[in-house]
């Protein structure tokens, strides 16, 4: 585990490279620098996105297309389609198998789903 | 044999019995689970060894032993029952092909995992075009962050940076070799389960906070955390694996209640119990030691 404490309060390349293209990813239609800079929400400035594209285009890890002066972004599609059909097969695996796979989030029983909704409407009007 | 050999299910038992207050006390640092798994281990190999001895009195010594006694005019304290040893013996091959079970079940599900990610494009980030919301750390040199477009489809843009901070925090505290010693423990010796589920959601706690850490809001996390939770919800077949320790609801609180005090004697405390263990697997390995001395030395 990292200890919070230690945590690192700026972000590296590799981090904001993975942000950019998981922003890409999420939008499902090609995206311009300025609108990949909004999707990353907030911090980061035009030009610093700008050189991300940049780094994930060389690498070809994202496509470019021009539309105009500006450019359109996408991730590059790779075997994507092959590796979701092996994640669909992992998912219907044996609880053996279900049990090795580090999960962000477990799913819920009803109960601890209206829980969970009751607790996020209780935050919001705070 | 002496009491001692039966020390190890007792203690085991009351590990697990306090494991789960634990697990929503303790403060979630590397440290802390390292000495929970730690415990958990010191338990299992004592309660295992246990189970050797338990099980090599029935090669017949015992039997010789209350003969020669009986000859010699001692009387033997506390010889252990025919039935105990079979007992005993049945348990520790259940045990043993557990471990070879969830062993197999774990490096085919990694390779499955890397083959998977050999599909996607290079990098830290795989992403699967999958609409349900799923997030995995990935070990291996380098780790990777895999995840499905539907997560990240349902997230903004500070809640994709708690996804991608959770699941590097996994990959560098190396949270998968301190789940699977857990897993093993417990296959061994079943009444640390709830031990096994501690150490889940401790892992998983401790991601958390990094990952509130790095987007500089507990609040954000959370969020993040009950959308994907809410979204995966819909899934019956999922939900029917019930791994309660890692309620994500205990999560959300957890963040909503502020940063964890570390606590230092709690886990000693833990620790003590597995050490425990161990000295009456020792005094019991000398009590046996000193029975077949007895008996063919002396």
């Amino acid at each position: 585990m990292v200890d919070p404490a230690r945590a690192p309060s700026r972000r590296g390349a590799g981090e904001l490279e993975s942000e950019v293209l998981a922003a890409l990813w999420a939008a499902a239609r090609p995206l311009t620098t300025a609108q990949v800079q909004r999707a990353v929400d907030g911090d980061l400035a035009y030009n610093t996105v700008q050189t991300i594209l940049a780094r994930l285009y060389e690498k070809g890890l994202v496509d470019r297309a021009s539309q105009g002066r500006r450019h359109l972004y996408r991730p590059t599609k790779g075997a994507e389609e092959l590796a979701a059909e092996q994640m669909q097969a992992l998912l219907r695996r044996g609880p053996d198998r279900q049990g090795v796979l580090q999960r962000f989030a477990t799913s819920l029983s009803e109960e601890d789903a209206e829980a969970l909704r009751a607790m996020l409407r209780l935050r919001r009007r705070r | 044999m002496t009491v001692s050999v039966y020390v190890p299910v007792a203690v085991s038992l009351l590990v697990a019995a306090i494991s789960h207050q634990m697990a929503i006390r303790l403060s979630p640092t590397r440290g802390t689970v390292i000495t929970v798994v730690g415990a958990a281990a010191l338990c299992a190999a004592g309660a295992t060894w246990a189970l050797v001895l338990l099980s090599l009195t029935l090669l017949g010594f015992t039997q010789l032993a209350v003969e020669e006694a009986t000859q010699r005019g001692v009387v033997l304290v506390q010889p252990v029952p025919g039935a105990v040893g079979v007992l005993a013996a049945l348990a520790l091959a259940f045990g043993l092909a557990r471990v070879v079970r969830v062993t197999r079940a774990r490096w085919a599900t990694r390779r499955e995992l890397r083959v998977l990610c050999r599909s996607c494009a290079p990098g830290e980030l795989a992403v699967v075009p999958v609409s349900e919301p799923h997030a995995f750390a990935v070990p291996g040199r380098p780790g990777r962050v895999l995840v499905t477009q539907g997560l990240l489809a349902l997230l903004d843009g500070k809640e994709r940076r708690v996804v991608l901070a959770h699941e590097r925090a996994h990959l560098a505290g190396r949270h998968h070799g301190l789940r699977a010693t857990a897993e093993v423990c417990a296959a061994i010796n079943p009444l640390l389960v709830p031990v096994r589920e501690a150490v889940a959601f401790l892992v998983e706690r401790g991601a958390d906070e990094y990952a509130a850490t790095v987007s500089g809001s507990r609040e954000v996390t959370a969020r993040a955390l009950a959308k994907a939770a809410l979204a995966e919800s819909g899934d019956p077949r999922q939900s029917a694996l019930g791994f309660v320790a890692c309620e994500v609801t205990a999560r959300v609180a957890a963040l909503h209640a502020g940063p964890p005090r570390p606590r230092r004697l709690l886990p000693g405390g833990f620790l003590l119990l597995g050490v425990g263990t161990t000295a009456a697997a020792v005094q019991a390995t000398l009590a046996f030691c000193r029975l077949i001395h007895w008996l063919w030395l002396s």
